[in-house]
């Protein structure tokens, strides 16, 4: 029988390393972990998100309410500086733009972007950020090594040629913790309930095995 | 009166008019389980609780899903994100999913291994084995309800595969799918069957697997009949009542479980794609393929045994003999009972031939879901066809090999083993 689990164990071993399919397109994914506890980063990549990506991709499954309240924006402040089309701060954010419209002018329909980071993976999002390089076969003069042939322009263009690559590759990483965050915004909230939950669960398990321990001995 | 005698006067009008204490003590507080069972007789009793568990939160989660093609995908991140606590029931029934699976695989295994089909408990047997085919269903139709791109595809090529039976086969698909493609009414109608009739039948086939083992009583890892020797009372030596021997390591066994549980649910509640695959958080459509439809874990043995046979025969399809093969694949543990011949139970007892073959059976198991899971190659086919020969020679050479075989001696007393 252990024979036959390591050899089982071999066989798996070896077949696994033959898959060789890149995980962002064209490339290795950029090496990112995101970080959904900072809130600054948070807040500075909604607000680059609201004035770069929103107006064509929407956040149609999230509220603005929940965002500002998960964010610590208040509310006054982000009704005020954040939100573009009247809508109210219980709404879930949908864009103007309409679909038939969207594809007159890009020739796509942009997706919808709430799960995206669930969909593709954070290092996915940050990697197509960051990977844009001109190409003058595409209409917008651009192309992407993660999405090749994408209908999308690079819209941080103008903002990647005024700041330093460091200070680029801060700005696509708060864009990236922020869809990271809007993708599970449970996920903190969830994480330290599940310390609680499993430090009862352990000493609930420590006791039980105490009980069952005692009614053990009577059965010798 | 005091309230002790109160109570007891009104156990007693109750019992006049039903047999309550007769059931809890029969079922329950005095059943008598071997005194010999070990770690492999836990599942039965945290399948019963994940089943408990899958009704509650399916419960809360149908009081905001919407079952329609519109809505459901929506609904779902409405549960996830608007719902109080609806992240938590969600991945519980997500999880609770998988576990159910897990659980029922080491349970059916365990019956496997210490021969628990045998005679006279061939009922029982049966009973699990429809609970399985139950609850793959309800694994199916569950898997559609959020309507995410996965759910879409997944749905679109099970039912397809009834389409490869001959004569009736695209009738029957349709007839399935409400529709010429899986549409929204595949999904309401699956709804239906998922939160109506297959649980229904499945706490009725429950009941009836939990009402015959308590008639029979339970099997035990050296397979000894524990009913030849019985006490004054007629209640076997080597077993101990239910309460409070077997519920206190229940328990705690339900704790280690729990520990395992929550920490998915808490802090890996997509299972790396196991248990919630990441292609589902697209909504469906009908339009665009995703690169590899695959289905969940805990069918990717059977598909790589759909994908095996992949030549015509017979003048057969390969798609409807690869679906055969599949169906006969889940079948064939039915009649697992009148196959094996061994005198003996337990594998502890069998020859090695039976234990070799029980060995075969684990690893082609294993394999094959790991086939199923990759995309195909040609050495993965071959592969897949030499695991699938192996998972079933274990079933259709046991009637040669359990007779030709040396069995030990079945000892008379658990003392004695």
């Amino acid at each position: 029988m252990r024979l036959l689990a390591l050899l089982t164990f071999l066989f798996f071993c070896g077949l696994s390393n033959t898959a060789g399919e890149y995980k962002c397109g064209s490339i290795e994914c950029y090496e990112f972990s995101a970080d959904t506890k900072n809130k600054e980063s948070l807040q500075r990549g909604l607000s680059a998100y609201m004035n770069y990506c929103y107006g064509c991709h929407s956040l149609k499954y999230s509220r603005y309410k929940r965002v500002a309240e998960d964010l610590a924006i208040p509310l006054d402040l982000y009704e005020k500086n954040l939100i573009f089309d009247g809508s109210k701060i219980g709404d879930l954010m949908h864009i103007s733009l309409k679909e038939s419209k969207a594809i007159e002018l890009l020739g796509a329909k942009p997706p919808d972007l709430t799960l995206e980071a669930r969909l593709r993976s954070p290092e996915w999002i940050y990697t197509y950020l960051d990977t844009f390089y001109e190409d003058s076969s595409r209409p917008y003069g651009v192309n992407n090594k993660v999405y090749v042939n994408v209908s999308m322009p690079h819209v941080l263009e103008d903002i990647q040629s005024e700041l330093s690559e460091e200070e680029y590759d801060r700005y696509i990483a708060d864009i990236t913790n922020f869809l990271t965050y809007v993708s599970d915004p449970s996920a903190e909230t969830r994480k330290q309930l599940g310390i609680y939950v499993i430090l009862f669960l352990l000493i609930f398990t420590a006791f039980a095995y105490l009980v069952y321990r005692e009614f053990k001995k009577d059965l010798k | 009166m005091t309230t002790e005698t109160k109570a007891k006067r009104f156990l007693g009008w109750v019992d006049f008019r039903f047999p309550l204490t007769e059931v809890f003590e029969r079922h329950l507080s005095k059943y008598p389980a071997p005194t010999n069972l070990n770690i492999w007789y836990l599942f039965g009793f945290l399948l019963i609780v994940v089943l408990a568990m899958q009704i509650v939160t399916g419960l809360w989660l149908m009081m905001n899903y919407t079952n329609s093609a519109e809505e459901a995908f929506s609904s779902v991140e409405y549960i996830m994100r608007d719902v109080e606590y609806g992240w938590l029931i969600r991945y519980m029934h997500a999880a609770g999913a998988s576990a159910f699976f897990a659980l029922i695989y080491l349970h059916m295994f365990r019956g496997m291994m210490y021969g628990s089909y045998q005679k006279p408990r061939e009922l029982i047997w049966l009973g699990g084995w429809f609970t399985y085919l139950i609850l793959m269903a309800e694994g199916f139709t569950g898997y559609v309800l959020p309507w995410g791109q996965m759910s879409f595809w997944a749905a679109q090529v099970i039912i397809s595969l009834f389409s490869s039976i001959p004569v009736v086969g695209e009738d029957l698909a349709t007839w399935i799918r409400g529709d010429y493609l899986v549409s929204g009414i595949t999904l309401s109608r699956l709804f239906a069957f998922h939160v109506v009739l297959l649980p229904i039948l499945l706490i009725a086939i429950v009941f009836f697997h939990i009402l015959a083992l308590h008639e029979i009583g339970s099997n035990n890892p050296d397979g000894i009949d524990v009913k030849k020797h019985l006490d004054e009372d007629g209640v076997p030596l080597d077993t101990k009542p239910f309460f409070p021997y077997d519920i206190s390591h229940d328990i705690f066994a339900l704790g280690v479980f729990l520990i395992i549980f929550c920490s998915v649910v808490f802090f890996f509640p997509t299972g790396g794609g196991y248990i919630i695959e990441y292609v589902n958080y697209e909504p469906a459509n009908p339009l665009s393929t995703p690169a590899h439809i695959v289905p969940s874990w805990y069918y990717t043995p059977f598909y790589a045994m759909l994908r095996a046979v992949d030549f015509p025969l017979f003048g057969l399809t390969a798609k409807f003999l690869g679906f055969a093969t599949m169906m006969a694949a889940v079948a064939i543990f039915a009649v697992l009972p009148w196959l094996d011949r061994s005198p003996v139970k337990s594998i502890k007892y069998k020859g090695i031939l039976s234990k070799t073959f029980l060995g075969i059976f684990v690893v082609s198991f294993f394999a094959l879901c790991y086939l199923g899971m990759v995309p195909p190659t040609e050495t993965k086919a071959l592969l897949s066809k030499i695991f699938t020969i192996g998972y079933f020679s274990y079933f259709l050479l046991m009637p040669i090999y359990t007779r030709i075989e040396k069995c030990k001696p079945v000892p008379e007393r658990v003392a004695d083993v």
